[in-house]
């Protein structure tokens, strides 16, 4: 029972950052029919900045976030101007592909810059826990979960109490409505991917000091994320929140109780039963199609 | 007809400057000198490049099929490479110890066509981006339990197969040419079912899946059967791949990486058409080879690849072939651009009936019944117990404000929704749980209401794409036959479209293309027709056309159910009319009965209007 709760307990707190890692794939997913398969990939270049800021210069890891998180906007927002921008319209597969191919130009210039070896962020912190309720909370992961939550929230009330977080919301049901009331749909699209990679900047940070990473890890991390907002319901962020915490949870009990071998099948399985099950997932509505928008 | 000849052969997707005799003779030199070069030459590493090229083609041709033809994205396609290359390797060393690989190439067809056959049944089900999301969650399933299962597979030590044991002097010609020969295999089974009912089935789907089920189209059958058929022949280049690597391992077979440059081969060459693929491979693999050369290690690669196919689907999205031809035809005017704006001809049948305009008469069966039917789309009701009959031999029109539920009763009727409760019933016999290509098969045709035509085909292929059975042997008959082709231009002419017949359909005006649309379910013979406001956007004479029209295959023996919101032909045109409103059927009556009816009139106006007209205020 113990070993029980103990894994439930890790397995909400990494999946208190998976909701943060898959926050950004949703909203592009919703706002624009994007896949991001790249968002793995910026994850990881996000991990090997705030690596290269604390090792270099001594910046703890999470508060790297604050340098990480403007810094991947604006390679979202180029990223979005150079390549995404021009395939809008053209079916979601073409951005897999696009995006597919933005990950491996990635994988391969963080190969070439940091050289294709594991590195991990390890501050003074890493391996000391709180003990409370002969339960074990380890800092490093209780740090990154609270930050997540906090960063989340913050996007939260972004998405629904700003004019942007209406126009982006506006967008992600209607582009042709939303242009005709006067939203500017293109510059809504290029403010939403760059916002949704940015989500990379704090989760990337977070996850450096967590996972041990290698340019090629980021494979893993986009089968987790789409597992998760699959289960969610793709474009609900909510959603991504619920599918994170389930997917966490998921992880921590097969290493617990089968094998941290087939951990990283967990993802996979879980979109292969929710896509063939239930395509619109747990948060997803499922809504008429037959009417052309 | 000149123009339904010179449609077609524009549309064959070869660049022009060559005739297509021309071009055989290309194609042909090439062949040739890919059979005498292991002989004039012993150059081993050219022989290598050669080797993978034929590989990656034999990788593309399959691909072409699911993601080319049938429109579906697939990351997942290495998958049977490795499930080709572990069965050949499996048999080899652990059951048959000592045989020669060879022996198992066509079992490892066999089983990565039977694994095709199982997961295709599952993911076909999806459509858009949750297949090629699927496509790779199943690659990665296949190597984390090729890694894991350690007993059978070796895990990550992977397995070693015999090394070759021919005389030194033959190279590799073994392995050169038997992936010659499954290349060859590949492409003429591509350019077999590119000509065959199956082979436009597909296009179908890619063009528009749900309007090509609701013309009869079996898509599961299909779309299994392209993912099988693009899944064989990469299983037994699998089995080659692996006795000429002589060792493989999950990650090397299982690789998401190949799946990519698979994609980009054929998106290079030419997506969707024949021999794309192949040139696509022989760009592609001599450029891996420098870049090889040229750089160390594997991150330059990386980002070779990854930055070709960003350019690739940024800037030659449909590949060079097809580019190429399009480039050419421009340059050289090669369009038919005027016959777009020909006048439409005046419906033959027209022409010969005498137009008296008589009232249809029912026979007194109810052909359709529909039985409180209801339908949500989140919290909103479209259908509330929706209860309604169509008479056989009847023109009955369906009615109601927008937003009545009446396209979403169409959408039940002909299978392309499901309804949440109630029944319907067709021609006695219940038919809500039948796809919508059955229903199609059983007699229901329906047009949509904004119109919905495989627009990459032309019009005649348009009007012969329907299906009014599904029959395996039906998939290998030729795609057009001449019979078909005949009845095709009958119907064109009944319409007054036959001047059209070679013309792409996305070229045609709005107008026509509802036309188009009316031939081609009536390709299907049925006996209801379901038309989605016929007079919807069109201009009055060809509304008037419609009308004899339908009256004439009334005549025929054809019944009709009609929405449309233009009265007065309703009125003119139909008899009963029925009145949706808040997804259930209020009335039902004459076109005079409904003119007078208060709670129509209720429906369309609402309250006040009615009130203030019975107390005298205007």
């Amino acid at each position: 029972m113990t070993q029980f709760v103990q894994a439930l307990i890790l397995g909400l707190m990494i999946g208190g950052v998976y909701a943060l890692l898959a926050s950004g794939l949703t909203l592009i997913f919703g706002v624009m029919d994007v896949i991001n398969v790249a968002q793995g990939a910026l994850i990881i270049l996000s991990a090997f900045i705030t690596w290269a800021l604390w090792k270099e210069m001594g910046i703890d890891p999470l508060l790297g976030a604050l340098i990480t998180t403007p810094a991947m906007f604006v390679i979202g927002w180029v990223i979005y101007r150079l390549t995404i921008q021009w395939i809008s319209g053209r079916p979601a597969s073409t951005s897999v592909l696009l995006t597919f191919a933005l990950a491996l130009v990635l994988e391969g210039i963080m190969g070439l810059v940091w050289s294709t070896t594991y590195h991990s962020s390890t501050p003074g912190y890493v391996d000391e826990s709180f003990r409370a309720g002969g339960f074990y909370f380890p800092k490093a992961q209780l740090f990154g979960c609270a930050m997540a939550i906090g960063v989340l929230a913050a996007l939260y009330m972004m998405l629904t109490r700003t004019w942007l977080g209406r126009a982006i919301r506006a967008v992600s049901e209607n582009v042709s409505s939303a242009r005709l009331v006067g939203v500017n749909a293109r510059k809504v699209a290029a403010l939403t991917f760059a916002i949704g990679v940015a989500t990379t900047g704090a989760g990337g940070s977070i996850a450096s000091v967590l996972y041990p990473f290698l340019p090629g890890s980021h494979y893993q991390w986009i089968s987790r994320l789409l597992g998760i907002i699959v289960l969610g319901g793709m474009g609900s962020l909510p959603g991504a929140l619920v599918g994170a915490l389930v997917l966490g949870v998921a992880e921590t009990m097969t290493v617990t109780y089968i094998s941290p071998r087939w951990a990283t099948m967990v993802p996979y399985a879980v979109i292969m039963v929710v896509l063939l099950a239930r395509p619109q997932g747990i948060m997803g509505a499922k809504l008429r199609e037959d009417v052309v928008v | 007809m000149t123009t339904a000849e010179a449609g077609p052969k524009r549309r064959t997707g070869v660049p022009g400057f060559l005739t297509a005799h021309g071009w055989r003779v290309v194609v042909g030199l090439a062949l040739v000198a890919l059979v005498l070069y292991p002989v004039v030459s012993d150059n081993l590493y050219y022989q290598n490049m050669i080797i993978l090229s034929l590989l990656l083609a034999i990788m593309g041709s399959g691909w072409n099929i699911i993601s080319g033809f049938t429109g579906y994205v697939s990351l997942g396609q290495s998958a049977f490479l490795g499930i080709g290359a572990y069965t050949t390797a499996l048999f080899a060393v652990k059951v048959f110890e000592g045989a020669s690989p060879f022996w198992f190439i066509p079992i490892s067809a066999v089983v990565a066509g039977i694994f095709a056959a199982v997961v295709g049944s599952v993911l076909t089900r999806t459509r858009g981006h949750a297949f090629v999301i699927l496509t790779i969650a199943f690659l990665f399933v296949m190597q984390i339990v090729t890694l894991n299962w350690s007993a059978l597979t070796n895990g990550n030590h992977g397995l070693s197969l015999p090394l070759p044991l021919w005389n030194i002097d033959y190279q590799n010609w073994p392995f050169y040419y038997s992936l010659l020969g499954l290349m060859l295999l590949s492409v003429a089974m591509s350019w077999w079912i590119r000509r065959t009912k199956l082979g436009m089935g597909l296009i179908a789907i890619r063009e528009d899946e749900s309007k090509a089920a609701s013309v009869g189209v079996n898509t599961s059958v299909y779309k299994v059967l392209s993912f099988v058929a693009s899944a064989v022949f990469i299983g037994a280049a699998g089995g080659l791949y692996a006795y000429y690597l002589t060792f493989i391992d999950p990650r090397g077979m299982f690789d998401i990486v190949v799946s990519v440059q698979v994609a980009l081969a054929v998106l290079l060459g030419g997506r969707g058409t024949i021999l794309g693929p192949v040139l696509g491979a022989f760009i592609l693999e001599p450029l891996n080879e420098i870049t090889n050369n040229e750089f160390s290690g594997g991150n330059e690669r990386l980002i070779f690849f990854g930055g070709l196919l960003a350019l690739v689907v940024l800037f030659l999205p449909r590949g060079v072939i097809p580019s190429v031809g399009e480039l050419w035809a421009r340059w050289h005017g090669a369009g038919k651009a005027a016959l777009v704006g020909a006048r439409i001809d005046r419906p033959a049948a027209v022409r010969e009936a005498d137009a008296k305009p008589e009232p249809a008469h029912g026979t007194g069966r109810q052909l359709l019944e529909v039985r409180g039917v209801e339908r949500s789309f989140g919290g909103l009701r479209a259908l509330d117990g929706c209860t309604l009959e169509v008479e056989e031999g009847a023109i009955t029109a369906l009615i109601g404000p927008n937003g009545s539920g009446k396209t979403t009763l169409f959408n039940i009727i002909d299978g392309t929704m499901k309804s949440d409760s109630g029944e319907i019933r067709f021609d006695g016999a219940p038919i809500d749980g039948l796809p919508p290509w059955e229903r199609a098969h059983r007699g229901i045709g329906r047009t949509f209401q904004i119109t919905r035509l495989f627009r990459e085909m032309t019009v005649l292929e348009n009007v012969v794409a329907p299906l009014r059975t599904f029959s395996w042997r039906q998939l290998a008959a030729d795609a057009v036959s001449g019979a078909e082709a005949q009845r095709a231009q009958e119907l064109l002419d009944f319409v007054g479209m036959r001047a059209f017949a070679g013309q792409r359909a996305a070229a045609l005006s709005y107008g026509q293309q509802k036309l188009v649309e009316l031939a081609q379910i009536l390709m299907l013979d049925p006996r209801l027709i379901m038309l989605d406001e016929p007079a919807g956007g069109i201009n009055p004479t060809l509304v008037d056309h419609i009308v004899e029209m339908i009256r004439e295959l009334n005549r025929q023996g054809k019944t009709f159910l009609i929405v449309e919101h233009n009265m007065p032909m309703v009125l003119r045109l139909c008899d009963p009319v029925l009145v949706l409103a808040r997804g259930s059927c209020i009335s039902r009556g004459t076109p005079a009965e409904i003119q007078k009816d208060e709670r129509v009139l209720d429906a369309y106006l609402g309250e006040h209007y009615v009130a203030e007209q019975q107390a005298g205020v205007r």
